[in-house]
C-alpha cells in the first residue's frame, strides 16, 4: 500500500437480523425490515425495494435465500467502505462459523454434538472419521462476489489447517495409528500430525489455489489456536503446518491469532514464511489511558516479537472488539504511534481491529471502524 | 530330541511356574472403577443452559433440568457398575468456581485458557484474607439421587492446583496460599466424609502440565508434600491425587511418600516405559481412557497396556488398582462419555479376572 498505516477489519461483522430470519425463512418484523432499509439508506445500496420485497414474503425460495446472502455482502462491503477501511470483506456473511463453515463443507468429517466452552457456552465439536476430501468450494463463490462489488483491496479470511485439527477429535488417525504405536502419547501425536499434513494437502491447499485462480492477491490465515499447546514441540508442528499451506503460492498470506500467548508465538513468527503480516490482539491488553509510553501496556509484547526478529508487518489491533466503548481518534493514534516507537519503521504498521467485530452491533461497529480510520489519519499527519 | 533343548524345555517350563506362583502372590487386592471429574452436560441440559443464558428460560427450568441431567449420570455411572459413583459435578463451571465464587477473599476474575484445551475458566483473585465461611461442596455437591448401595465420591481441586491457577495479590508468597488453601481443603473433606463420602478425589493437573519442560523443583515437591499431609491430617476417608495432562514421571519418586492413598496417573501423557521402572507401594488409578479423544478404546488393548504396567510397578507388594479416564470426561459429548464410562468398568472387570487369581 502506497499510504501509511492502511486500514482493515479482521473478518467478521454481525449478522443482521434480516439476514438470519430471511434465510431461515422465518417471519420479519416490521422494526427488522425497517432497520434493513434504514441502513441500505445510510450506505447508499441501490434498489432497496428488492430486498424488501424478498423480506416481505411468507415463504422464501432457495433463490431467496441465495439474494439474501448477496443483498448482506454487499451491506456489509459498502459498510466498511463507509467507515473509510483501506482493505475490505464482506464480514463473514457466507459463513455460518469460522470452524462449521468448513467442517460441513468437506468430507470425513461429522459432527458429535456440543461440548463445553466455558459456563453455558459450547461449540458443536465434529470429530475426523475418515480421511478429508475437498467436496466443494468452501470460499471462493463468496470471493468473486466480493470482487465485483469492491473496488478496494480485499483480504481473505481462511480459517488455518493448524486450529481445525485442533478443534475437531481425531478418530480416524488415531485409530490408524493404534496397532503400530503401543505408547498413547507417541500415538496421538503421530496421529495429530498425519490429520494436519493430510487436511493441508486435501484440503486447505485445493481451495487455496481455486481462491488465487479466481484472482484472490491476500489471504489472512485465521489460527486461534495456535499457542493452545505451547510445547516446542507443537509449536514447531504449528509453523510447519503454516509453511506447507502457504509453499509456492503467488499469493500475499498473512496470519491473524488473537487472545493467545503472545510470549510463545512471537519466539516462532519468524520461522513462519511467506507470512507478510502478523494481525494481532493488542487493545484488548491495553488501558484506555491517552499517551504514549508506559500507559501502552497492551503493547508490551510487541516488543517480543521484535526481538525475536519477526521482520513483517503488523496488524496492530487498536479496537477491542469485546466491548462498546468507542476508542476515541487520539487513542488510536497514540496506539498507533506508540508501536512506530516499537518497530520503527512505520511502514510495518497497518492499522487492524483486534479481531472480527462479530459480537458487536452495526451501530457500535460503525462508531469503532470510523474512530480507527480518523486515527490512523491522526497519526499519518503527525509521522509525516 | 536334543538333550540341551530338552534341559532347556524343563528349565523354561520351571521358570514359567514358577512365574506364575509368583504372579499369583502379587495379585492386586481390588480393581476398581470410577470417573475423575466433570461429567458432559446431557443435550438437553445444554440446550436449556444456553436458552437459560440467553434469557429464555428460568431459574426453575434450569434447576428442573439439572436434577433431570443429575439422575441420568447417576444412572449411567451405577448402571455401567462403576465402584464409587459421583453426582456428576454438572453444575460446576470450572474445578475452581465453588472455591472462587463462595471463599472470602477471593474475586471472580477474567476467563483463562485451561491448561492445553480449548475451554476456560475463570481466575481466582486473591485480593484478601481467604476465609471459608460456609460450608461450600455442601451447596454443589448433589447427594439426592446417589445411590444407597454403592459408595460415593467426591473431587475437588488439590490445594496446589489451586494456588498455580490463582492471582496472588495478597499473600506474601505462593507458600502462603499454597497452606491456606489446604487448610480449606482440609476442611471441605471433613463434612464430606460427614456426609457420606467413601474417596476423595484432589485434581491435581498443574502438578505435571508442564510445556516448557521446566525441571520441577525439589522445594516445590517438599511443599506440595507438607501441604497434602495438612489436608487429609485425621480424615477418615480415601484420598487419591489425581494427576492430568502431563507427564506423572516427572513427579517420581517424590510422589510415592505424597500421604494419600492413590496416585493418579494420565496415561495418555505419561511415558509408559519410563513409569514402568518405578516401584510403587500405593493405590493406582490409571487413566486409561482418553476423555479428550471421542474415538472409543479397544477394551483388550488396554487392559493389555494396564497388565504390563501393573506387572511393572509393583514388583513385591500389590495395591489396589482403579482404572479411569485420563481426566474429566466434560471434553467429550455426554453420550460418548457414557461408551467411556462402559469402557473402563469392562477393563476393570476384565483385569479382575484375568489378574486377581486369588478372587
Amino acid at each position: 500500500m502506497d499510504k501509511l498505516f492502511p486500514t482493515q477489519e479482521i473478518g467478521s461483522l454481525a449478522k443482521p437480523a434480516w439476514r438470519i430470519k430471511g434465510y431461515r425463512g422465518e417471519p420479519l418484523s416490521k422494526e427488522e425490515i425497517e432497520e434493513a432499509v434504514n441502513w441500505g439508506k445510510k450506505l447508499g445500496i441501490e434498489n432497496l425495494d428488492g430486498l424488501v420485497k424478498i423480506l416481505r414474503r411468507k415463504e422464501r425460495t432457495s433463490g431467496d435465500k441465495r439474494a439474501l446472502f448477496e443483498w448482506s455482502a454487499k451491506f456489509v462491503i459498502r459498510f466498511f467502505e463507509a467507515a473509510g477501511l483501506d482493505v475490505v470483506f464482506d464480514g463473514e456473511q457466507w459463513r455460518s462459523e469460522m470452524y462449521e463453515h468448513v467442517i460441513r463443507n468437506v468430507s470425513g468429517f461429522e459432527f458429535l454434538g456440543y461440548v463445553k466452552s466455558f459456563d453455558y457456552r459450547y461449540f458443536n465439536k465434529a470429530a475426523c472419521v475418515e480421511k478429508p476430501k475437498y467436496k466443494r468450494s468452501f470460499y471462493v463463490e463468496e470471493f468473486i462476489f466480493i470482487r465485483e462489488n469492491t473496488k478496494k483491496m480485499v483480504k481473505v479470511p481462511f480459517t488455518g489447517p493448524y486450529t481445525l485439527v485442533d478443534w475437531t477429535f481425531n478418530e480416524y488417525y488415531e485409530r490408524k495409528a493404534g496397532d503400530k504405536i503401543k505408547d498413547f502419547k507417541q500415538r496421538k501425536a503421530a496421529a495429530r500430525k498425519e490429520f494436519l499434513f493430510d487436511l493441508i494437502k486435501e484440503v486447505v491447499r485445493p481451495e487455496i489455489s481455486r481462491l488465487i485462480e479466481a484472482g484472490a492477491k491476500w489471504i489472512q490465515i485465521d489460527e486461534p489456536a495456535a499457542t493452545t499447546n505451547p510445547s516446542a514441540e507443537e509449536m514447531e508442528l504449528f509453523v510447519e503446518a503454516f509453511n506447507e499451506t502457504v509453499r509456492g503460492f503467488n499469493c500475499t498470506f498473512s496470519l491473524h491469532n488473537c487472545y493467545s500467548n503472545y510470549r510463545v508465538l512471537a519466539k516462532y513468527a519468524s520461522q513462519l514464511r511467506n507470512c507478510s503480516q502478523l494481525a494481532l490482539e493488542f487493545a484488548n491488553r491495553d488501558s484506555r489511558q491517552a499517551g504514549i509510553g508506559e500507559k501502552r501496556i497492551g503493547y508490551r509484547e510487541l516488543k517480543f516479537f521484535e526481538d525475536y526478529g519477526f521482520c513483517g508487518k503488523y496488524g496492530l489491533g487498536v479496537v477491542d472488539v469485546h466491548t462498546d466503548f468507542v476508542e476515541p481518534p487520539e487513542l488510536i493514534r497514540d496506539r498507533i504511534l506508540h508501536a512506530v516507537s516499537i518497530v520503527s519503521d512505520p511502514s510495518r504498521i497497518y492499522v487492524s481491529t483486534d479481531c472480527g467485530l462479530r459480537t458487536r452491533t452495526w451501530e457500535i461497529s460503525f462508531a469503532k471502524l470510523k474512530n480507527m480510520v480518523l486515527g490512523a489519519e491522526l497519526a499519518r499527519k503527525t509521522v509525516s | 530330541m536334543h538333550r540341551k533343548t530338552v534341559t532347556f524345555n524343563i528349565l523354561f517350563w520351571i521358570y514359567c511356574s514358577l512365574r506364575k506362583k509368583i504372579k499369583a502372590k502379587l495379585a492386586v487386592k481390588m480393581f476398581g472403577c470410577y470417573v475423575t471429574g466433570i461429567l458432559p452436560r446431557p443435550k438437553e441440559l445444554v440446550e436449556v443452559t444456553r436458552a437459560y443464558d440467553r434469557k429464555r428460560f428460568g431459574k426453575e427450568e434450569l434447576e428442573k433440568a439439572f436434577k433431570e441431567a443429575t439422575m441420568k449420570v447417576i444412572e449411567a455411572q451405577t448402571s455401567a457398575g462403576l465402584s464409587y459413583v459421583t453426582d456428576g459435578m454438572l453444575k460446576w463451571q470450572d474445578l475452581l468456581r465453588p472455591f472462587t465464587e463462595n471463599l472470602e477473599g477471593l474475586k471472580t476474575g477474567a476467563l483463562a485458557r485451561w491448561f492445553n484445551n480449548n475451554t476456560f475458566y475463570r481466575k481466582p483473585i486473591v485480593s484478601g484474607e481467604i476465609m471459608r465461611k460456609k460450608d461450600i461442596t455442601a451447596e454443589m455437591v448433589n447427594m439426592d439421587f446417589l445411590p444407597k448401595d454403592v459408595p460415593w465420591k467426591a473431587v475437588l481441586p488439590a490445594p496446589y492446583t489451586l494456588t498455580k491457577l490463582s492471582e496472588n495479590n495478597f499473600y506474601k508468597s505462593e507458600k502462603e496460599l499454597l497452606f491456606k488453601y489446604a487448610e480449606i481443603l482440609k476442611e471441605e473433606i471433613k463434612s464430606l466424609a460427614e456426609r457420606n463420602f467413601k474417596y476423595v478425589q484432589l485434581s491435581d493437573p498443574a502438578l505435571v502440565y508442564n510445556p516448557f519442560k521446566d525441571s520441577i523443583l525439589k522445594d516445590t515437591l517438599a511443599d506440595v508434600k507438607s501441604a497434602l499431609e495438612t489436608v487429609v491430617k485425621g480424615v477418615e476417608v480415601r484420598v487419591c491425587l489425581q494427576t492430568f495432562f502431563g507427564d506423572f514421571t516427572q513427579i517420581l519418586p517424590e510422589a510415592l511418600d505424597f500421604p494419600v492413598d492413590d496416585l493418579g496417573i494420565d496415561l495418555y501423557e505419561t511415558s509408559l516405559e519410563k513409569l514402568k521402572s518405578y516401584a510403587f507401594d500405593k493405590g493406582v488409578a490409571f487413566g486409561l481412557v482418553d476423555a479428550r479423544s471421542s474415538l472409543l478404546e479397544k477394551e483388550e488393548g488396554i487392559t493389555a497396556v494396564a497388565k504390563e504396567l501393573i506387572e511393572s510397578i509393583y514388583p513385591s507388594k500389590a495395591c489396589d488398582v482403579f482404572v479411569c479416564p485420563n481426566c474429566d470426561l466434560e471434553f467429550l459429548p455426554w453420550e460418548r462419555a457414557k461408551e467411556k464410562i462402559k469402557i473402563i468398568a469392562n477393563v476393570a472387570k476384565k483385569l479382575q479376572s484375568e489378574l486377581n487369581l486369588n478372587g
